[in-house]
């Protein structure tokens, strides 16, 4: 059974953590630095969330959006999940097949260190939304 | 070492090895139902006579050869690649036949991506992309290095952007790797003793990686054992058969033992000194991998003692991190042995261009794999302490 029960709450869970590194200054920072375009396009539920390090303030689209990406992340939602939690390998997830990666790897690759805040944050999102179960 | 919750393994390709093995290729190329070959070499190689063995190894067998393509310089790039899949197209190719070292191998693995599902080979960037077996591939390697002929990944230049792109998918490993020590014995002795320590450097790195497991481990150790017994005796005494076929053999086992476990820091500061300045890839590697050892220490001083047992240091009665010490030592009197430079600044790096080679670093792949944080200031204090 999925983590998340419809796109509804996937937007909202996941939407939300890309909003707290969107609002945070050293992620905020090492996205405009890399100037990418990433759309994450999630399966089960499906749904896709563009997070735009070309604008300034960094734009981020819950839904489809009209910018081109230079980046196409693809995954389960589940696979995103556990990403967050921090419970993920990325090399190996990528190597396995439980995401794609189309688009610069080494540029996606820069952007870890300054997204890890987001590991902490993220149950604590979780759990104000009354999700902690999903931890 | 505790077992990894979870793991996987490739073993592709099959490995044939013997000395003059490559008068194999006909019976092996029969074997994988193909009729016709496009040879993918470098100009080097193809006038040092080198083609011509694997040609003569298929004469006789129901495989033609469609044409040799040779125009593959020492770092690839996406226009070589393309116009390499139009020559293999054109000449009707249902196997590619890769004969040289790492570029010529990456060159070879992006244009079976080209020739089996069309598009442009920026269409293939990143990872997971191709989700179906490839084209009919055999790889010869002819240095005892990289590993390329059993990795996942090619790294291939975009001289339109100025970056090194990378390709990974287990579709692009080949079908088939012949090592053949005879085609290695004329690497002069300075290439022979940086390729080896490039492979000494995926060994090294594969033990100590956070991805490391059992399988990689019996690799990579035995990949360890073979250099520290062989490296010196194939620099100095090139025609040596067996210090030649040992090398090959434990190129091999590190590229695969890297291919599964992956990497860490030394691959990560050594890629920006190629890209910036041009430094060969075993000899940064070969400078910094002591550092590296050196800073990992703290995380894994017990699996480093393992690395200098295999060396060869006597570390009976010794506390890990004293073993490991006497491995690092044990390194670097290798790579001096060799006659290899010990500093940066021997290479032609200058000092003011550390701070963007730490910087360079951090979007390093390999970096996620190291067992400990380096950010850009511990990066740098390395370079600084390695010039």
């Amino acid at each position: 059974m999925p983590v998340f029960k419809d796109s509804e709450q996937m937007y909202d869970c996941i939407g939300a953590v890309l909003d707290f590194l969107r609002q945070d200054p050293k992620a905020s920072a090492a996205f405009r630095k890399s100037g990418l375009v990433i759309r994450f396009k999630y399966s089960d539920p499906d749904g896709e969330i563009t997070i735009d390090g070309s604008q300034d303030p960094i734009a981020l689209t819950c839904g489809p959006a009209d910018r081109k990406p230079t980046v196409d992340m693809t995954m389960s939602a589940d696979t995103a999940h556990q990403f967050w939690l921090g419970k993920l390998n990325l090399v190996a997830a990528l190597n396995r097949g439980a995401m794609t990666a189309k688009g610069p790897i080494p540029a996606i690759m820069k952007l870890l260190p300054a997204i890890t805040p987001a590991y902490k944050q993220y149950p604590e999102i979780l759990r104000a939304k009354g999700l902690g179960h999903l931890i | 070492m505790a077992l990894p919750q979870l793991f996987e393994f490739y073993v592709r390709p099959r490995i044939l090895y013997g000395p003059g093995s490559v008068r194999e290729i006909g019976f092996e190329a029969g074997k994988l139902a193909c009729t016709r070959a496009v040879i993918v070499t470098d100009k080097v190689l193809h006038e040092a006579g080198l083609a011509e063995k694997v040609i003569d190894g298929l004469a006789g067998s129901e495989v033609t050869v469609g044409g040799i393509f040779d125009d593959v310089p020492p770092n690839s790039e996406v226009q070589v690649v393309e116009r390499g899949a139009e020559f293999a197209a054109g000449a009707g190719c249902d196997l590619l036949i890769a004969l040289g070292g790492g570029s010529v191998m990456d060159t070879a693995k992006g244009m079976n991506v080209l020739l089996s599902e069309g598009g442009g080979l920026l269409d293939y960037e990143g990872a997971g992309l191709i989700t179906r077996p490839l084209r009919p591939f055999i790889a010869i390697p002819t240095t005892a290095g990289t590993g390329s002929e059993v990795t996942i990944a090619a790294v291939i230049r975009d001289e339109a952007q100025g970056l090194k792109l990378e390709f990974n998918s287990p579709f692009m490993m080949p079908d088939l790797a012949i090592l053949d020590p005879e085609l290695t014995v004329s690497l002069p002795p300075g290439l022979t003793a940086a390729t080896g320590m490039d492979a000494l450097t995926h060994a090294i790195e594969s033990v100590i990686s956070t991805g490391s497991q059992p399988l990689s481990d019996a690799l990579a150790t035995g990949a360890i054992k073979l250099i520290a017994a062989n490296l010196r005796q194939a620099v100095t005494q090139g025609d040596d058969l067996e210090a030649r076929g040992s090398m090959l053999l434990a190129a091999n086992m590190a590229g695969i033992a890297f291919s599964n476990a992956l990497l860490g820091i030394v691959h990560a500061m050594a890629h920006p000194c190629g890209g910036r300045y041009g430094v060969p890839h075993g000899i940064a590697n070969s400078i910094l991998l002591p550092y590296g050892m050196e800073y990992n220490l703290p995380a894994c001083a017990d699996r480093l003692a393992e690395v200098a047992a295999v060396l060869g240091v006597d570390t009976r009665g010794m506390e890990d991190e004293t073993a490991a010490l006497a491995g690092i030592a044990a390194v670097r009197r290798l790579a001096a042995d060799c006659g290899l430079p010990a500093r940066l600044s021997e290479v032609g790096v200058p000092r003011d261009g550390l701070a963007q080679l730490a910087a360079d670093s951090q979007g390093d792949a390999m970096m996620m794999t190291n067992p400990l944080y380096a950010g850009e200031e511990e990066v740098l204090a390395l370079y600084e302490a390695a010039y």
